[in-house]
């Protein structure tokens, strides 16, 4: 099974951007339904996602990136670098791919999907800018248009 | 001539919120102060002023990500209150439920995620083996039972409200729909192994006690007043009841307290180096006014949790101090796991009651009241929301008391009782000053909330000398 998972917080402007691209995607399923991905936007990754996850073989995850230098920008990032002994009541999807691997043995590939901005002030649905939604749309389309990157 | 000097513990790890730490040396490097500073600001008292008072339980809930639902339960309290009606019985119960749910979530959060790991390794451990990854390589099972446990918790707010973080079916006047059957019995059926898993990480607790005397002897062990709600027969409760203080020896100061009148007994100081605030009791002033709140506060207070297990096990806590209030605030983890296993057993008593399936859910009203107090009991204590309003709803003025903001004065107290008893300022080692950070663990803070977090958290320690200058900075992360 195929999870995507759109986080961020949607009163604060383009961090809004994983769980915009889940609602893309969710108009794309209902008329495409399939049973072999399911979606996932939540407000913060908490440790209980894990066990949402526990079937899956690949997952996405899609998330605002703050950059002041680089606006727009689209990456992918596939390298995990687990060092952090911080925690909090919210968690990095480091931390969920981890207790995955190390606490349920689960096997599967991930990857991040990152917009970079800076802009985390609120913005109305109508204010939403050109380059925003362009990205939104473009990694939406990526994602349904590659059935799977492994 | 030997100079004072002062560490700076800059964040605080394994909390909820931005806070540094400051100890201040004397001329022979022994700890002469320590206090905690809440270095974020958010101003969601202001923020609110100008919004129909309709709003107020979502605007509020976004106060914080962990306990929105404990901001939103005070939150409609608060417009009940200006609407001046009570919502039926079974828009009271599910209230109850869902604001129980929140409060297992976050404690179990708090055991199993941010402090187990100094109760495995102890708290001399390095610490890039005391925490939660080296936990789910050497504990997995239990690291496993934590994610269960909060998830049940989380699973309760997420059937009744809809999602998990910031549901919006606590309303004005109760809840926004009734619940079915088939919801009752969906939370039923996962009660019996949440109950397994609580009373399995309280017995982790209490068998590993033994280990930690000198850290139960000063982590915040001092006399102190303790305030929360209790229901009219004197035992635990965490949704309405009224307020009582006591202090120390057990000796009843006020009760019977309706929470509206909260600020006849509460006072708030302002401190410069700080924004959260520092309320105390009034008749003592500040600060000799000093109380704490939270679970250790609850149950200090209480005469009995009301149901079965949960009351076993708080006979043995009432023994800890030969049914005098227990003073020692490591003992906040102890409450906190009696508090899981009695938010459990209620949600199941609560859910048995015929009428919490009723249909008829919310009271409707307009404004009948220019000033509403909601007061309920969140994970960290008592919380009140305060509003003013126009005639045609519109918030005029708002105080909020978090449940955090309470327990400023004993964990500043605390602070400086570990650091004197841990940190040597001539060989200063990570585990004296993991511990002064473990006894505001203790307090669960979540600093978000009672500051009413921005930025990235950079982890530092900086020592002072007696001029206030920084004379070192060690990282904590």
């Amino acid at each position: 099974m195929r999870v995507i998972i759109g986080f961020g917080n949607t009163l604060r402007g383009e961090d809004a951007f994983g769980v915009d691209v889940i609602n893309q995607l969710q108009k794309y399923f209902k008329e495409k339904a399939s049973e072999n991905t399911k979606l996932i936007s939540v407000f913060q990754l908490t440790p209980e996602l894990c066990l949402e996850l526990l079937e899956a073989k690949e997952i996405i995850f899609i998330d605002a990136l703050y950059s002041l230098d680089l606006k727009y920008t689209l990456a992918c990032d596939i390298k995990q670098d687990i060092k952090g002994t911080n925690l909090s009541h919210h968690i990095s999807p480091k931390i969920i791919i981890s207790m995955l691997k190390d606490l349920y043995n689960c096997s599967f590939t991930y990857e991040i999907f990152s917009m970079t901005t800076c802009n985390f002030e609120e913005f109305k649905e109508n204010d939403k800018n050109k380059e925003y939604k362009n990205c939104v749309k473009k990694v939406s389309s990526f994602i349904k248009d590659n059935p799977s990157f492994s | 001539m030997a100079k004072k000097e002062k560490i700076v513990i800059s964040p605080v790890t394994r909390i909820e919120g931005h806070a540094k730490i400051t100890i201040d040396l004397d001329e022979n490097k022994n700890v002469e102060d320590a206090r905690i500073h809440v270095t974020q600001y958010r101003g969601f008292e202001k923020i609110c002023e100008g919004r129909p008072y309709t709003e107020m339980p979502a605007l509020t809930a976004r106060t914080c990500g962990i306990c929105p639902v404990s901001h939103a339960i005070s939150s409609t309290k608060a417009c009940d209150n200006l609407l001046a009606v009570r919502p039926p019985k079974a828009g009271r119960n599910l209230r109850r439920i869902i604001n129980l749910g929140q409060i297992i979530q976050s404690h179990a959060l708090n055991f199993y995620h941010l402090s187990a790991p100094d109760f495995i390794y102890g708290f001399d451990a390095q610490p890039e083996d005391r925490n939660i990854f080296k936990m789910m390589q050497t504990h997995p099972q239990m690291a496993k039972e934590g994610i269960r446990l909060r998830a049940f918790g989380q699973k309760v707010i997420e059937t009744l409200g809809g999602k998990r973080i910031h549901p919006t079916w606590i309303v004005p006047g109760g809840v926004s729909h009734e619940i079915t059957e088939e919801t009752k019995q969906t939370i039923l059926a996962q009660i019996p192994e949440a109950l397994e898993i609580a009373q399995k990480a309280l017995k982790y607790y209490t068998d590993n006690l033994h280990k930690f005397q000198k850290e139960i002897n000063s982590f915040a062990n001092f006399p102190s007043l303790f305030m929360s709600l209790v229901n009219k027969k004197g035992n635990l409760e965490h949704y309405d009841g009224f307020l009582k203080f006591i202090d120390s020896e057990g000796k009843v100061l006020e009760e019977g307290i309706d929470p509206r009148f909260y600020k006849e007994y509460i006072g708030e100081a302002v401190e410069e180096d700080s924004y959260l605030k520092s309320p105390y009791y009034k008749p003592l002033g500040y600060p000799q006014g000093m109380y704490r709140v939270g679970p250790l506060a609850r149950l200090n207070i209480a005469n009995a949790c009301g149901t079965p297990l949960a009351d076993i096990e708080f006979e043995k806590f009432k023994n800890l101090n030969n049914g005098k209030p227990v003073l020692n605030s490591f003992y906040y983890h102890y409450a906190r796991l009696i508090e899981i296993i009695y938010g459990i057993e209620r949600i199941e008593q609560l859910l048995n009651e015929p009428e919490t399936l009723d249909s008829q859910v919310r009271a409707h009203a307009t404004i009948n009241r220019n000033r509403g107090v909601g007061c309920s009991e969140a994970p960290r204590g008592t919380l009140f929301h305060d509003y003013e309003v126009s005639n045609t709803g519109i918030i005029t003025g708002v105080n909020l008391i978090i449940a955090t903001g309470n327990n400023n004065l004993a964990m500043n107290a605390g602070v400086k009782q570990v650091a004197q008893a841990f940190v040597d300022g001539n060989d200063i080692k990570d585990g004296a000053l993991n511990r002064v950070e473990a006894v505001i663990r203790c307090f669960d803070p979540c600093l978000s909330c009672s500051t009413h977090a921005l930025g990235t958290v950079s982890s530092k320690i900086e020592i002072r000398d007696s001029k206030k200058n920084i004379i070192q900075v060690l990282n904590r992360n």
